[in-house]
């Protein structure tokens, strides 16, 4: 254990590297770069190899490779980036690839602002790529989280056999802070799950019934796996009929659900009175308990919801940190993204009489908490 | 200055000065000291003569929340036209450290302003004006009370290429006594 | 009372999923000849104890040649359009004792996979490719391909292809990666030695396989008879020794020049990469 004064995008390398990382492949991106120069320098004598692909779609496409073949694998990209890997991240998801996809979102759409900040990535991180699927997200709002859900990201890919998203930002990834980095052993790091049946009754996609999780043999070891992105069944055998298709499908998209206590992180503050329950993510999330706690100062009933993994939601804990609130406002820097999961939430447990807020920041700047203020008086809202 | 919880800085100036070096090592040593400490850095595109600008916050004791500063209870100028874009973010009880190498005049009323040549004692002292930053971190030593220059030549020592090394020591070591001599500590 | 009749064993039925079989390709197709010769190349290597066929992957991407990886009976991966190459640089990564094999069609390769192909053979990355090419998009149904030759009319140029055509072995070795060679389906015994001589060798190995579509690409160019077809390709396959990688040809009226254009033993990219970075606790081969 060790403690490191160093930026989002460094401590999602050393955690990374914590959580045994084997293959880095990456594509040049502003604001994700320095994360790939900062591996490029420390990965090799931490026993990894770290490649530059063509493009984003090359590397998200060797990171299937190496994750098949055994490698804990790690990309690290920006919105543009995330973009071209649409199809690939698809194709990690049908051939159940673990893997681990930094994306630090910056200002859009398109170009955009290359060097500033944004959070508009929410919808496209789960809904990237076409066809029914399943993800998993998680936010940091610090250079710690960043370290810490890092590993989180690694340990949920192997352990589900699926791509997951740090969904970083370029605030909090060019942000220095204090890091606590501790190495395996200090922290729970979990290995892939491996067969426990010989070769010739091993099967690529049979599910454990219990976490409907298939154990993962690799490339190269007799297994003579077959991974199929073509519907398939639990041989991996190319297969049209509706009953495999369906069979697949579902546990594709259930395996995230049925693990989901597992999964699911947030963090509540300010709420067990709270009669404005502000929700934000993030490096947007910093400003926002700033102005909960300046709003306390002045004896207003604020308190602050802020969801890490992002997909899928820790709703339990949203209706909690809600359980007094008679509004909930939504700021994010998009035009209002997150606001629409909250409110599926919300309304997914019956909390009508909740009123949602939405307060998008069109900036390419992490607002200030009287920047937020200043929008959320324009509102006209009357909230205190 | 001890009895507060939570530290806003601001170090600003030109780009070459060092600014986003200082702002570094400054939150490094502060984390050695068992701060919490949140650092970020605006700078133009240009490597050299464009504006540069370290933020950070520090608390004690509390997880911080913010990541840009409000407005500076410590606030360090080391060129004047990054004092006057910058003014406005400083309190106006805070303390001002001017290098006075490049400011003739604070731009506002400061309650405690501290005028000290960080360049002009870099080049004279060290024969190398590139290391103002650190004349200027080895006075902040002082000023502020909040971490010892001990720590800090620590920090700067593993921090830097070797060839660096004892010239940002000695450049530490000046601004340290000079600050002691003005009796500011 | 029915005799029990013994089941006479394919020689490279080991090597097939048997219970997959019969294939999809149709009658008169060359792609069942050039996986019979690469399988044979590895069933030799194998017995003779040169590679390990354990360690061989098929890579391939979406096409009549990449339904390949299904029939195969090695780790296989059948991976997205034009993307088998940095699925299998991946994997190379992660495991460098894998022998990578990307079999896939010129569509997948030369087309939407262009800019992996370009790049593998640049940095002469440690894999085989080989590339069916059979002239056309066969699965789709005969759409215009970059191998297409000029003239010959598809479904999405019913005039004619009105572009130039692709020489995609021309290509690659002015990469110099350290093996490029282009031979047909109508050489097969050649094949396999190519193959062989191919499989064990570091770096970037390109091999491209000029293969008959009667179904598509016959009944485009008037040749619906797959002995017809398989002739015309016969007598155009010239084999060459050539001087300069310019002599080659890629036309469909007269000649496509066939032979062994590169082959080097440069260090390969893992070879730099493992001297240069010395990645902790991992080696490659004899380096």
């Amino acid at each position: 254990m060790r403690v490191e004064f160093i930026s989002g995008n460094e401590a999602s390398a050393e955690g990374a590297m914590t959580a045994g990382l084997k293959v880095y492949v990456g594509y040049p991106i502003t604001p994700s770069s320095d994360l790939f120069e900062y591996l490029s320098e420390k990965l090799p004598e931490r026993g990894g190899i770290v490649f530059q692909g063509e493009d984003e779609i090359a590397s998200i496409n060797a990171l299937v490779g190496a994750a098949l073949a055994g490698a804990k694998a790690m990309t690290a990209t920006s919105g543009p980036g995330l973009s071209l890997m649409a199809e690939g991240i698809g194709l990690a998801c049908m051939v159940e690839a673990p893997l681990v996809i930094v994306d630090v979102m910056r200002a859009g759409p398109s170009t955009g602002i290359a060097t500033h900040v944004g959070q508009g990535d929410i919808m496209q991180s789960r809904w990237l790529s076409h066809g029914p699927y399943n993800l998993v997200a998680f936010a940091p709002f610090s250079a710690q989280e960043a370290f810490d859900y890092t590993v989180k990201a690694f340990n949920v890919a192997v352990r589900l056999r699926l791509p997951v998203i740090l969904l970083s930002d370029a605030t909090i990834a060019h942000t220095r802070e204090r890091v606590v980095i501790k190495e395996s052993g200090e922290i729970e790091v979990e290995d892939f799950k491996r067969p426990t049946v010989p070769p010739e009754k091993y099967r690529f996609y049979d599910p454990d019934p219990r976490d409907l999780v298939p154990p993962m043999a690799f490339l190269g070891e007799g297994y003579y796996i077959h991974a199929e992105s073509l519907s398939h069944d639990e041989r991996g055998y190319y297969d049209t009929r509706p009953s495999v298709y369906r069979r697949l499908v579902e546990r594709l998209v259930k395996k995230v659900e049925r693990n989901k206590k597992s999964i699911v992180a947030s963090k509540s503050y300010y709420t067990d009175d709270a009669e404005i329950l502000f929700v934000a993510f993030g490096s947007v999330a910093r400003s926002t308990l700033a102005l909960v706690r300046d709003l306390r100062e002045q004896g207003i009933k604020a308190g602050l919801f802020r969801p890490i993994s992002i997909w899928p939601l820790d709703d339990e804990k949203l209706i909690e940190a809600s359980k007094r609130a008679k509004k909930v406002v939504v700021v994010e820097l998009n035009q209002g993204q997150l606001v629409e999961v909250i409110e599926d939430a919300l309304w997914h447990h019956q909390r009508y009489d909740v009123e949602v807020l939405s307060l998008p920041m069109i900036l390419s700047e992490t607002p200030s908490p009287d920047e937020i203020l200043d929008e959320i008086n324009s509102k006209g809202w009357k909230l205190w | 200055m001890e009895k507060a919880r939570k530290y806003q800085i601001i170090i600003a100036g030109r780009g070459g000065q060092g600014i986003l070096l200082a702002g570094h090592i400054l939150g490094k040593t502060l984390v050695k000291k068992g701060y919490y400490v949140v650092h970020s850095e605006t700078y133009s595109a240009e490597t050299r003569g464009g504006d540069s600008r370290s933020d950070l916050i520090v608390t004690i004791g509390e997880e911080p929340d913010l990541i840009r500063i409000r407005k500076a209870d410590i606030a360090v100028f080391m060129f004047d036209e990054q004092m006057e874009r910058y003014a406005k973010w400083v309190k106006d009880d805070a303390t001002v450290i001017l290098d006075s190498t490049y400011i003739d005049k604070p731009t506002k009323n400061w309650s405690k302003i501290i005028s000290i040549p960080f360049s002009k004692l870099a080049e004279e002292k060290v024969r190398n004006r590139r290391v103002a930053n650190m004349v200027m971190l080895g006075s902040l030593s002082v000023i502020t009370g909040l971490f010892e220059v001990g720590l800090l030549k620590e920090v700067v020592a593993e921090s830097v290429k070797p060839e660096w090394r004892d010239v940002n020591l000695k450049a530490i070591d000046v601004g340290f006594e000079a600050a002691k001599e003005m009796g500011l500590g | 009372m029915v005799e029990t009749q013994e089941v006479i064993k394919y020689p490279l039925d080991d090597y097939l999923r048997t219970e997959r079989l019969p294939h999809i390709w149709c009658p008169g197709c060359g792609i069942g000849m050039a996986l019979q010769a690469l399988l044979w190349s590895i069933k030799e290597l194998h017995e003779q104890g040169v590679i390990d066929r354990k360690k061989v992957c098929f890579f391939t991407g979406i096409g009549c040649t990449a339904r390949a990886s299904g029939f195969v009976k090695f780790d296989a991966i059948h991976a997205l359009h034009g993307r088998a190459i940095p699925v299998a640089t991946g994997a190379k990564l992660g495991n460098p004792s894998l022998i990578p094999i990307v079999f896939s069609g010129d569509g997948d390769i030369a087309a939407i996979g262009g800019n992996h192909l370009l790049h593998a053979a640049r940095r002469n990355f440690d894999i085989l490719v080989v590339m069916i090419n059979n002239m056309t998009y066969a699965l789709t149904g005969g759409q215009l391909a970059p191998t297409t030759p000029t003239g010959v009319r598809s479904t999405t140029t019913p005039r004619g292809n009105p572009e130039n055509v692709m020489d995609t072995t021309k290509f690659v070795a002015s990469l110099r990666p350290n093996f490029v060679a282009r031979y047909s389906v109508t050489q097969p015994t050649i094949l396999r030695t190519v193959f062989k001589k191919a499989l064990p060798k570091r770096g970037f190995r390109f091999i491209e396989v000029m293969s008959t579509c009667t179904e598509i690409f016959g009944r485009h160019t008037g040749f619906r008879d797959p002995y017809e077809l398989y002739s015309r390709l016969k007598k155009i396959c010239k084999i060459k020794k050539i001087s300069s990688i310019d002599e080659i040809k890629y036309d469909w009226e007269n000649e496509i020049t066939c032979g062994t254009f590169i082959d080097k033993d440069d260090p390969s990219f893992l070879d730099m990469y493992f001297k240069m970075y010395k990645p902790r606790g991992m080696v490659y081969g004899e380096s």
